[in-house]
């Protein structure tokens, strides 16, 4: 709903290149565990994407929560269409937020698509917090996790 | 969040007020001058009407207006055309209203809590809401709406005027010029016929009021009495109103209006925005210009809003200060000019107020309302007439013409992007001309209607601008109709916005409609739609305009019903990037603290480097150095993600704006946020540093800070110096021991203040850490002490510190000759930290007077690293700031008390806080020859040397090892008793030697010694040092035998010298030194010993009757591995050393005495040993050794002296039960070519118990081979063979009977065979015996036994007396013929002191067969 405008904000400035697809894990706290994207360049942009979307993230978690009890989807769907890029976002039972940017351009993903990447991070995701020397709540530092990232952007990138 | 104080409703319906225009004659305005206002200004403060009006509409129904506020402005012809967007001026004046209005320190702050965020917002946002009003005042007007043009015309004239009523026609020719000729397009008016109201000025202080009084009476001649209005002013003397106070009304409305004369208002605030005026005057251009304009003012911090800029380099901070300074220079001098704008309306009394506020009444209800009126009727009858036909025929027109097609009439008229342009007075507009009235009315509904039709048409005609006009004020009427019959048509809006701003191009006019719509949305409770809009109308042609909406939307987002924090922080921090685009630095610096709210401290670090960094040039620029070094430090210190070069850059900008903060302030020297200090592994060190060789000397290794903390170690140590301390002080450990840190870290207990001597240097050894990737360069690095004198531990002495060193200017300082009378620091020049790189510094302190002496911290210049690439390299090598870093070293958390346990507390550590000490003595000791590897039981000479390097004598000399057996001075006591063996003086051997005569097999020189005069009690050994006290700068040089140890392997030995200061009355009762060696043994001989009694008839042994011949068998076994070459060892001597048995004669029967091992080979030897005197051992209370020497060779080692004697004896006190053990001594090399390889080694093998023989055997070998080197190969040790040594020993049996015995079975059906059991005790002990002749159930033997019974008594129970032999007549009773085997009794012994009755089986004898015939 706003995106709109932040590409306004941005546009015409220098510096604009925007990312292509960028994945994001955020805690339960709402602190990054895991932040990647494609292009390093607009790294700090990425971040702010991710973390304002944390805000319709939170409103769609309280929303459902109202209306169905605890049948909830897991996957939130589009968190806001803007003209440069999407949002989607999915929320594990643990309140773990899955946030995937990917340009707009892109037109190849469907929703399908979008659902079966958020189940691939989350499997890996559980992968990685069974780990027994991962501390809960430290960053992810797992090279296979970073692995099924990197697969995921080289396909849809 | 824009708070409005009244009610929306009145603010959307101030910002559409009936205009009146005001002209006036120069007479008049001079009156007004007096009070420093123009006219206009006079009336403004009362054009809000406090009373009700009423107003009929065209269906005569009375409508009430209420609370109607009038505009009022001189005319101000622009032969501009009107434009589209603002014109510069009033840009600008926007820029300093929002400017000027800053948030107040201490303004009021609501705090929201939402989940886990708590943030302190403000309340108001002041200049939104006078920036949102001067932008509405400032609208310019245009051709599709009518709102804004001037409705009247009031003409002023004043009473003084010769005559006033010519000035009337001549002032009402000129407003009729100005809206009829053409000329102006400016001043635009609503209707043809302007409503003129006359108004003559009268100043009461000045004319006469029958005149004006008389003028007037004529002006309502003319005029009519609605029409005129006389005003009296200024009726009070300045010299009698001094006293009295009048508020002032004017202040609020005029504050703006200085700012349009241009008057710089006096900005507390440098602030580098305020464009200079005359290049403001001359600059005729529009937004984009004066754009460019605040590009240039605000530096290179226009760029991407979420980008960290890189490559500015502190030289952009550098060119804006100047900028700041040259502007804060300039405003000062604009500043006497702006003073006492206070004495507004100095003539006015209160009464005067009144009379402009009845004018103000009387005009527009006797004047303007019925103009307005008139006019609405008017205009309703021409539409009503109209509508019949026009309409019918428009629509006529279309359904004809096809949909969408212009009207034919339209063609000729210009038309616009945005669709058809009307004339002025084209009829199409008396709708919205008469909209717009009724609306100024506030007749809304009618208002509504009228708009609503009119916007019908308008999109009919493609009119879009008059259509966005129509839908705008159509969506407000509908908000403002009271009631509110129906929604807020907020879609109405929507279009009118994007109409206005896509296809007119007109952005102000869109900003209008958006400030309203969001205005009235709020008031809904409909925040995010309020938000969406204000967002849609941030562009790039206004950075202000965009930076306050922004802001606004971000409040929006916080006022939801559920807060979207994040978007609030977000957009605040765009509208941040906007207002600093604008120049609106402070603002800017306030969005980007308030955003700081929500992305601080929660791992969104890339995000909050990027804000803090933008706080921290905001802040600079804004001469608030604290913050932006605060800023600055919050980046480097976060543990950062940036790239290197980001990180770079930070560090640069940091050190630039710290240095300029130094520069402001140069009292104390600022504490540095790099690099990091790990102050728990801060490590001090005292005393100085050890050489570790000197020449062929080696010293003894210490402590030092290259070492590693272990916890296992330290405690071996401790247990050492606790044994020397005890030795020292007779055997009692004082309660007040503590032992000896040399070293102190974190694991080491710190909860004294450690003592230090003076003169002797103190070592911090400081860990510095860089978190960044940028490389660090540090330097001038030293310590930061303080100092008080003794007992200075208290407050209120006088203490001294190296702080003040710190300034770059050295002056003449009497404080630094005393610093350095007090303590040399040192000063490390350059130290460098790589990135990332975790580096320690050693800095050295060297004490000259006793006291107190506190290690505050480090003092050093921070510089960026110099390994930059960028052409900037040369400019920040130039940045070298100078701070200091204080050391917090917390002690070990406290768990005590109940307090304790559920606080987190801290125990202090005072590792850095020392006591300086009078001068102690200093030891240090060096090994000279000491070996690294030697075989198991080599005996080797060292030497040790003992220097003491202090300026006071030390005694007390000891030393404690945790090897003991390892090493010993030996003892000047043992000298010689026969001269020495040529050979042994010339091989400069270790040991005493005496020639024998090669007489085979003999045993010399027995020497009695007892035990104790070379045992120690404990690990404790004394140094036998001449007088043993060691004088200042005296060395002692003294032997030392090393001893090979018996296990192979490498093995640490510790040894802990002691010494204590000659004068006993000091602080630190003793010094200690510690000295570690690696010494690798590896596998030599192995040594077996077994003895049993001698078979030869007891008349053999000649010699004495007493002594029972016992033969002792030796094995010995190569058990050398070495890798490097067959090992031979040959053996020289055997000795024995016994309290009781002495080696008596060698009776190997092949007689080869010299006996040479090579590599796995085995040989044994044999011996008879006899005993000694037995009344000797007994008798005597202190053990006496005997020592017999058997030489195989021709020179026989003495073997109670030194060397051999002093390890027989360590050996034995180490290891209760001795083994095999050997030692071996290496010549000096040099005699190596005359003894051709034959050097003296000997094997002392001390024997064990056999057959409860207690008899020690020193077997005395030597290395025939030359040495190699060895190599430690961990290899399963041998195994070690142990004749078992126990009770079952104690007795020997044997079965006496005959081998054969004929029976006749025929005749005597049993046999009856007479056996001798014979007993003899081995031991020198009482043993209580049993024999038990029952059979037991054994497997193989059963049928055997079943054929033979012992006859008579079945057990016995008897007692041997030491030595005794006891014979016992036993009968054995056999059935039938055979094989039978005797040995069946079972003895069972133990000796009779023990009480248990654990008795134990006895060996079996061997099989005792009796043959029985049958005859």
């Amino acid at each position: 709903m706003f995106g709109d405008s932040i590409r306004k904000c941005l546009a015409g400035l220098q510096g604009t290149q925007t990312w292509r697809v960028g994945i994001a894990v955020i805690a339960k706290e709402n602190y990054p565990l895991y932040i990647r994207s494609v292009a390093s360049q607009s790294e700090l942009k990425f971040h702010y994407t991710v973390h304002t979307s944390l805000d319709v993230v939170e409103e769609k978690i309280s929303a459902v929560g109202k209306s169905l009890g605890d049948q909830r989807e897991l996957y939130l769907g589009l968190l806001y269409p803007t003209e440069d890029y999407k949002v989607y976002g999915y929320v594990t039972n643990s309140k773990v937020k899955f946030v995937i940017v990917v340009d707009s351009s892109n037109t190849s993903l469907r929703d399908n698509e979008i659902r079966s990447m958020f189940r691939k991070l989350h499997n890996s995701f559980t992968d990685v917090m069974c780990n027994p020397f991962h501390n809960p709540g430290d960053p992810i530092q797992s090279k296979a996790f970073d692995g099924i990232v990197s697969g995921m952007m080289v396909q849809t990138g | 969040m824009a708070h409005s104080v009244r009610s929306v409703q009145e603010f959307v319906q101030d910002s559409f007020v009936p205009m009146v225009a005001v002209l006036c004659s120069e007479e008049a305005e001079r009156v007004t001058a007096k009070n420093k206002l123009s006219f206009c200004e006079l009336l403004r403060p009362f054009c809000r009407l406090t009373s009700e009006g009423h107003i009929r509409d065209p269906n005569n129904q009375v409508q009430v207006v209420k609370n109607l506020r009038i505009g009022v402005n001189s005319i101000e012809t622009d032969p501009s055309t009107a434009s589209m967007a603002l014109r510069p001026g009033q840009l600008r004046l926007l820029d300093e209203v929002v400017l000027t209005c800053q948030p107040q320190e201490g303004a009021p702050t609501t705090s929201i809590k939402n989940g886990e965020y708590e943030l302190n917002l403000n309340v108001n946002t002041p200049w939104f809401e006078v920036y949102r009003r001067k932008f509405l005042q400032s609208m310019p007007s245009s051709d599709h709406e009518f709102l804004n043009h001037y409705l009247a015309c009031l003409l002023v004239v004043s009473s003084t005027e010769a005559v006033p009523v010519e000035q009337f026609l001549k002032l009402s020719q000129e407003q009729h010029r100005i809206q009829h000729s053409g000329e102006y397009t400016n001043p635009k008016w609503f209707i043809p016929n302007t409503l003129k109201y006359y108004v003559l000025l009268h100043d009461l202080s000045q004319g006469e009021e029958q005149r004006a009084d008389a003028v007037y009476e004529d002006m309502k001649q003319r005029y009519g009495p609605q029409g005129c209005y006389l005003l009296k002013i200024n009726s009070r003397t300045i010299s009698a109103g001094v006293d009295e106070q009048i508020p002032d009304p004017w202040s609020q409305y005029l504050h703006k209006n200085n700012c349009q004369q241009q008057d710089l208002v006096d900005d507390p605030v440098p602030s580098a925005d305020d464009p200079p005026a005359d290049e403001e005057t001359t600059n005729a251009s529009d937004v984009v210009d004066s754009k460019t304009e605040h590009d240039v003012m605000s530096g290179n911090l226009e760029n991407h809003p979420l980008q960290l800029d890189a490559s500015i380099s502190p030289g952009n901070l550098e060119t804006l200060m100047t900028v700041n300074t040259e502007l804060k220079k300039s405003n000062r001098e604009v500043d006497p000019q702006t003073g006492g704008a206070g004495s507004h309306g100095a003539w006015l009394t209160l009464s005067d107020h009144d009379h402009i506020r009845q004018f103000i009444q009387e005009f527009t209800f006797r004047g303007l309302l019925p103009h307005i009126e008139k006019n609405i009727r008017q205009l309703n009858d021409q539409l009503v007439s109209r509508k019949g036909l026009s309409r019918s025929l428009l629509t006529a027109t279309k359904k004809w013409f096809g949909g969408g097609k212009v009207p034919e009439k339209a063609v000729a008229e210009p038309k616009s992007s945005c669709g058809l342009l009307y004339p002025p007075e084209a009829p199409e507009l008396q709708i919205r001309k008469m909209a717009d009235l009724c609306f100024l009315v506030q007749h809304y509904e009618l208002a509504y209607s009228c708009y609503h039709t009119a916007k019908k048409d308008f999109l009919s005609d493609q009119a879009m601008l008059y259509a966005a006009g129509a839908l705008e004020m159509a969506a407000v009427s509908a908000f403002l109709q009271a009631g509110a019959p129906r929604p807020y048509p907020a879609h109405y809006m929507d279009t009118a916005i994007q109409i206005y701003r896509d296809l007119c191009k007109n952005m102000v006019l869109a900003e209008r409609c958006a400030l309203l719509s969001a205005e009235i949305l709020k008031s809904q409770g409909k925040y995010s739609e309020a938000a969406t809009l204000l967002i849609k109308m941030t562009s790039e042609d206004s950075d202000l305009r965009s930076a306050l909406l922004l802001e606004q939307a971000a409040y929006c987002f916080i006022n939801m019903r559920n807060p979207m924090v994040r978007k609030f922080a977000f957009h605040m921090i765009l509208a941040g990037h906007r207002f600093s685009k604008a120049g609106q630095r402070r603002h800017a610096l306030r969005c980007y603290c308030q955003a700081m709210q929500v992305y601080k401290d929660r791992g969104w670090s890339l995000a909050e480097d990027h804000i803090n960094f933008t706080i921290g040039r905001q802040s600079f620029t804004l001469c608030q150095p604290e913050n932006a070094v605060t800023a600055f430090r919050q980046i480097l210190i976060n543990d950062s993600r940036q790239i290197a070069a980001q990180q770079g850059a930070f560090l640069r900008e940091y050190l630039y704006v710290y240095k300029s903060l130094k520069n402001a302030n140069e009292v104390s020297l600022p504490q540095l946020p790099l690099p990091c200090i790990q102050s728990s592994a801060t490590r001090v060190y005292f005393g100085p540093e050890r050489r570790l060789a000197e020449g062929e000397k080696q010293a003894a290794t210490h402590v030092s800070l290259d070492q590693e903390y272990d916890q296992d170690v330290s405690a071996i140590w401790c247990h050492l110096e606790e044994q020397l301390v005890a030795a020292a002080n007779r055997g009692i450990v004082p309660a007040n021991f503590r032992p000896t840190q040399c070293c102190l870290n974190k694991h080491t207990d710190n909860l004294r203040h450690p003592l230090a001597v003076v003169e002797e240097p103190i070592i911090v050894e400081v860990t510095f850490s860089n978190p960044l990737k940028v490389s660090l360069a540090l330097s001038k690095l030293s310590l930061l002490w303080r100092f008080g004198e003794e007992e200075a531990s208290s407050e209120g002495l006088t203490e001294v510190t190296n702080k003040s060193e710190e300034t770059a200017t050295h002056e003449e300082n009497p404080a630094q000759e005393i610093k350095e009378e007090i303590a040399t620091t040192e000063i490390i020049q350059e130290f460098s930290l790589a990135p990332e790189e975790t580096k320690v510094a050693r800095l050295r302190l060297l004490p000259h007077r006793t006291g107190h002496l506190n290690i505050v911290g480090v003092v050093y210049n921070l510089a960026g690293g110099s390994t930059e690439e960028t052409s900037e390299g040369v400019h920040t090598s130039d940045i070298i700031v100078r701070g200091r870093q204080d050391f917090n070293i917390q002690g070990p958390r406290l768990n005590v008390t109940k307090e304790d346990k559920m606080l987190v507390r801290h125990g202090p550590d005072r590792r850095l806080d020392l006591l300086i000490t009078p001068p102690m003595p200093l030891m240090e000791v060096f090994f000279l020859q000491f070996p690294t590897a030697l075989l198991c039981g080599e005996i080797r000479k060292a030497y040790v040397e003992f220097s003491n390097v202090s300026a006071v004598a030390l005694s007390g000399l000891r030393v404690a090892s945790t090897h003991p057996e390892f090493f010993t001075f030996g003892s000047e006591a043992t000298t010689p008793m026969t001269p020495l063996s040529p050979t042994a003086a010339e091989n400069n051997s270790s040991y005493q030697t005496v020639a024998t005569p090669p007489q085979q097999g003999c045993v010399t020189s027995d020497v009695l010694l007892s035990a104790e005069d070379s045992a120690h009690p404990s690990a404790v050994m004394d140094i036998p040092i001449k007088g043993g006290i060691l004088k200042p700068g005296e060395s002692t040089q003294l032997p030392l035998w090393l001893r090979g140890l018996d296990t192979d392997g490498v093995h640490e030995i510790n040894f802990l010298f002691y010494y204590e200061s000659s004068e006993k009355s000091c602080r630190i009762s003793h010094r200690v030194l510690r000295h570690t060696v690696f010494i690798c043994a590896s596998r030599s001989l192995s040594v077996q010993a077994s003895a049993c009694r001698s078979s030869i008839p007891r008349h053999d042994s000649e010699e004495d009757e007493d002594s029972r011949g016992t033969l002792v068998f030796v094995d010995l076994e190569n058990i050398n591995t070495s890798e490097g070459g067959v090992r031979e060892f040959n053996i020289v001597q055997v000795s024995s050393s016994s309290p009781q048995w002495r080696l008596h004669k060698y009776i190997n029967p092949k007689n080869d005495i010299d006996c040479k091992l090579g590599s796995r080979e085995r040989a044994k030897l044999c011996f008879r040993a006899t005993q000694c005197k037995p009344q000797q051992a007994s008798l005597d209370s202190i053990q006496k050794y005997t020592f017999a020497d058997l030489s195989l060779g021709n020179e026989r080692i003495v073997s109670s002296s030194t060397p051999c004697r002093d390890f027989f004896f360590r050996c034995c006190r180490t290891s209760a039960s001795q083994q095999d053990a050997a030692a071996s001594s290496k010549l000096s090399s040099k005699d190596k070519c005359v003894v051709s390889g034959n050097r003296a080694s000997d094997i002392i093998d001390i024997a064990k118990k056999c057959n409860e023989l207690d008899l020690n055997i020193i077997v005395i070998w030597k290395e025939a081979q030359e040495m190699v080197l060895l190599k430690f190969k961990s290899e399963p040790p041998p195994p070690v063979i142990q004749p078992p040594a126990e009770l079952s020993h104690l007795i020997k049996t044997n079965l006496h009977h005959p081998e054969t015995f004929t029976h006749h079975f025929a005749q005597h059906s049993l046999c009856l065979v007479p056996v001798s059991l014979t007993l003899s005790n081995c031991s020198m002990a009482h043993v209580d015996a049993i024999i038990d002749l029952r059979h037991y159930s054994s497997s193989e033997t059963q049928e055997v036994h079943s054929s033979f019974a012992w006859v008579g008594q079945s057990q016995y129970k008897l007692q041997l007396k030491p030595q005794e032999v006891m014979c016992l007549s036993l009968q054995a009773c056999f059935l039938q013929a055979g094989v039978y085997n005797l040995s069946t009794p079972r003895v069972f012994a133990k000796p009779t002191e023990h009480g248990a009755m654990s008795e134990t089986s006895q060996q079996t004898a061997g099989p005792a067969l009796i043959i029985i015939n049958s005859s």
